[in-house]
């Protein structure tokens, strides 16, 4: 049974900033086609944020929880647009799961799993089929949940979740979308992946690698 | 060599045996080979030059000719870009390995020079330290075109007779820049912080340390702490200190303060000795160059780059290796390794739409510095925060405060409409990215009069939640907030769905009257629902001819035919809803106006005022072309148009066309349209 510190997780931000960064010029390719093809550039800058300031917290002195609301915060104040309340509710959601807990279990890693997905959709109100972030995120939390009542480790179940919000993302492409911007576009967007949920699936992919090893270099 | 035939009727010249049948290769022969020309090629191949110009691309794509990079170089531009993606640099120089065949200073101080040469620009003030690796700098550096350059010493001084001693540096790196030359008169290191004190009152001193801290460019090299090193072979420290902070982890020293392997400073007694750049001081410096190498300094250059202390990093591959792997970067020597086929070490061109930018990273913050200046009569930021900007005559007592917002890249919007009579203050956000929850809350705050604060923005899922959150925020700091979300687009969504219409320029008739009814010091719910029937009552549709283009990418955000425009385009060039064939200005103008009429039930006698708004690109003279056609419309059913306005008031960056507004006027819209108003962009007297 794997237990998460604070030095974890802000080896997981890191990790998810890195990959990110690489993935940007993909993911403003794909915003190009419904969008205005920054997807990826708003997302690059929001998770630098992040990676600057939980790399700035003392992972001795600092609570998982605090780690996630710190990331909240640097991303709303980097990104605005709506990205960023989406993942600053999910991290917060995330941070009050694990409110009080020195180290995170399994069991409450899995809980601000489940929190990150219920605030996206609550801040966003959108639901699966509107070729959105839900799309990944709600296939995901779902999977992850099936797998845990089944008794998988949380590396088995992130696994799950990963997978899950892969197919997902993919399945935005023959979506149209209902929320957004993309959705005045009507039929023209069909056949297009989704941006927003396509970088929910490489953050989830990254967070369950993240999650699953032996601990990340992050710690010092 | 056979003369091709050219231009119209001419005949392609039959390749040449040797080349087989692939006329790209024959292009290729002779550019690479024979290093002709383009135009040379055109004529020997008896083709056209933009055919030759594509046969090359094309080969290079196809794998036909591959541009190789020298391994040592190829492995030094793979370290600098993982150094400037893993730290978050602005930028990164690694200088290859050349097998020991130059001392190393030498090697970084000829690098240093080069980046300095780019970077420094006129009207700049330069902090330097001091240390040989700064010295190699100094003395390689040479720019003599540029006009009031200044160059500050960081620290004070010292009587050692190293020749890298903080004057030396100064003078010599201010001669080859051709610049003003300020020293700090004051020793470095003194004997206790009383006597520290006493110095920094004396004016001269504090007249330097003011001038350092305008600085907007640093340069330094970074000391270890290890025995050999500067720091103690210079004598500048006393060994006693330095063992002191040794003992509490400190890993190196940069400016002649010390700090750890997290970048953290570390405190001892020098600190209160030294005179001479903070690493608080650090902060505010634009362009942070650190010019160092070598294996024994790793974990202090780590230090460094974690704290933020560096912006731009000259150093050398085997240190920029041991940078990296210090740090954990495991996937580095898989990069590094030689790779297999055409993508190899390729150069791929690409072409990219010309702006005016420095760093596409700085856009919006030196644009909002350009803005707090040229506009300074109408508005300032709020508590230093350019992302929050309110009017400097506009809030006041009893009044119901108006603040806007949205995304960048709309310029005038929103920022012009800030003033007397308009709207109280606008919070600003990324390009096309609706501003984040703190602005908008200071907005609120600061346009706040005690009668509450109406928001007006458009219909966008970001804006929306943004606004929304920052209204909670403002409600906590009991300041009631009233909403209006403008969707005047009517090609956004069907009329059954109005709700679902975004906002665009529309915003301009609807910021004015909304500001109007608050300068008149209506009552909140008034405001709100003059404000929503200004809403209602306005149309818009805009066209584009060409995409436009971010200054982040630069490359156009979506593609539009040479023979096509797209109607029902959004200010954040999304593409339309639909796609026509180009058409004269009057049947572009009839489709816009034919499509307001059908929803706008304005009756012979009736009023309006008219915006013909450009969308970036598109010039006034085309603007008035078609603002002609609307005025023809409008007259041939006896609709007046009360008020008008044309040009650029609500753009979508670099996009080619136009959109056009009808506000469908009532006597109390006319009434408050006509209300006095002074802001940087609308002024109505």
């Amino acid at each position: 049974m794997s237990t998460f510190d604070s030095a974890r997780l802000i080896a997981m931000f890191e990790a998810v900033a890195t990959r990110i960064e690489t993935e940007k010029d993909h993911l403003c390719a794909l915003d190009g086609h419904i969008g205005d093809a920054d997807h990826g550039i708003a997302m690059a800058q929001g998770f630098n944020a992040v990676r600057a300031a939980v790399t700035d917290l003392d992972p001795g002195a600092v609570a998982p929880s605090d780690v996630f609301n710190t990331a909240a915060k640097a991303f709303l104040n980097a990104v605005g647009a709506s990205s960023g309340p989406l993942y600053a509710t999910a991290y917060m959601r995330a941070g009050a799961a694990l409110k009080g807990k020195e180290v995170a279990t399994e069991d409450d890693m899995a809980q601000a799993f489940q929190a990150m997905a219920q605030g996206i959709e609550d801040r966003g109100k959108a639901v699966v089929g509107e070729k959105t972030m839900v799309d990944a995120w709600r296939p995901s939390a779902d999977a992850l949940a099936e797998a845990r009542e089944g008794g998988a480790s949380l590396a088995i179940a992130l696994q799950a979740a990963s997978t899950a919000a892969a197919k997902g993302a993919e399945a935005t492409a023959d979506m149209i979308a209902g929320k957004g911007r993309s959705s005045r576009l009507g039929e023209r967007a069909r056949g297009h992946v989704d941006p927003g949920a396509a970088s929910a699936a490489i953050i989830i992919e990254v967070m369950a690698e993240s999650l699953s090893g032996a601990g990340g270099p992050g710690a010092p | 060599m056979a003369k091709a035939v050219n231009g119209k009727g001419g005949t392609t010249q039959s390749i040449p045996l040797r080349y087989g049948d692939d006329p790209y290769v024959w292009a290729c022969w002779l550019y690479y080979e024979d290093q002709l020309t383009q135009g040379e090629i055109a004529e020997t191949m008896g083709i056209s030059r933009a055919t030759v110009n594509a046969y090359l691309a094309e080969a290079r794509e196809r794998g036909i000719v591959n541009i190789t990079i020298d391994p040592e170089r190829l492995s030094a531009l793979t370290i600098a870009q993982e150094l400037k993606r893993h730290f978050g640099l602005d930028d990164c120089l690694v200088i290859p390995s050349d097998g020991g065949a130059h001392p190393l200073i030498e090697r970084l101080g000829t690098a240093g020079a080069r980046v300095l040469n780019q970077t420094v620009r006129s009207a700049d003030t330069i902090a330097v330290a001091w240390g040989r690796t700064v010295m190699a700098v100094a003395e390689r550096a040479r720019r003599g075109d540029l006009q009031d350059v200044s160059v500050i010493q960081a620290t004070g001084g010292t009587t050692a007779t190293f020749e890298y001693t903080p004057e030396a540096c100064a003078a010599c790196l201010s001669a080859a820049l051709n610049a003003r030359c300020v020293n700090l008169t004051a020793p470095a290191l003194v004997s206790s912080a009383e006597v520290r004190d006493l110095l920094l009152q004396e004016p001269v001193v504090a007249g330097q340390l003011a001038a350092l801290a305008r600085a907007n460019r640093l340069l330094f090299g970074i000391s270890s702490l290890r025995p050999n090193s500067t720091i103690h072979t210079s004598g500048f420290f006393d060994s006693v200190a330095t063992q002191l902070y040794l003992e509490k982890n400190a890993v190196g020293v940069i400016a002649g303060r010390f700090i750890d392997d997290h970048g953290r400073p570390v405190s001892g007694p020098l600190d209160e000795r030294t005179i001479g750049i903070t690493l608080d001081g650090f902060e505010g410096i634009e362009t942070k160059i650190a010019v160092v190498g070598g294996i024994d300094k790793v974990a202090a250059i780590l230090g460094a780059l974690r704290g933020g202390y560096i912006d731009v990093l000259v150093t050398d591959a085997a240190t920029g290796r041991g940078i990296l792997k210090a740090d954990g970067v495991a996937e580095l020597d898989r990069k590094l390794a030689p790779q297999r086929g055409p993508e190899a070490g390729v150069v791929n061109v690409r072409s990219a739409v010309k702006k005016f930018v420095n760093k596409p990273v700085d856009v919006i913050e030196e644009m909002l510095d350009g803005i707090v200046h040229a506009h300074e009569r109408y508005l300032r930021p709020i508590d230093g925060h350019r992302r929050a900007l309110v009017a400097q005559r506009g809030p006041r007592e009893g009044k119901v405060g108006l603040v806007i917002g949205g995304g960048s890249g709309h310029e005038p919007c929103f920022l012009g409409y800030v003033g007397k009579g308009m709207a109280d203050a606008a919070a600003i956000g990324n390009i096309f990215s609706a501003p984040p929850p703190d602005p908008i809350s200071q907005c609120a705050k600061a346009a706040s009069g005690g009668k509450g604060v109406l928001f007006v923005y458009g219909n966008y899922t970001g804006d929306i939640m943004n606004f929304q959150m920052a209204a909670d925020l403002a409600k906590a700091e009991g300041i009631e907030v009233r909403t209006v979300i403008t969707t005047d687009d009517i090609a956004s969504s069907p009329v059954e769905d109005r709700e679902g219409r975004r906002g665009v320029a529309g915003n301009f008739f609807t910021f004015k009257i909304a500001g109007a009814a608050c300068d008149r010091m209506w009552p909140l719910e008034a405001c709100e629902a003059v404000t929503s029937k200004t809403n209602r009552r306005t149309y818009t549709v805009g066209v584009a001819l060409e995409p436009c283009s971010l200054p982040q990418t630069r490359t156009h955000n979506f593609e539009i035919g040479p023979d096509e425009m797209e109607i029902g385009i959004g200010i954040h060039g999304e593409p339309g809803v639909a796609r026509d064939r180009l058409r004269p200005a009057d049947e572009v103008v009839d489709a816009v106006m034919d499509r307001i009429f059908s929803e706008m039930q304005a009756g012979s006698g009736d009023r309006v005022a008219v915006l013909v708004n450009s969308l970036g690109a598109t010039p006034l003279m085309e603007l008035y072309i078609l603002y002609r056609r609307v005025r023809q419309r409008l007259e041939a059913k006896c609709i007046a148009v009360h008020a008008s306005w044309t040009g650029h008031y609500c753009t979508s960056l670099d996009m080619a066309g136009a959109s056009i507004t009808v506000l469908h006027l009532d006597d109390q819209l006319a009434e408050l349209l006509d209300h006095p108003c002074d802001t940087a962009f609308l002024s109505i007297k």
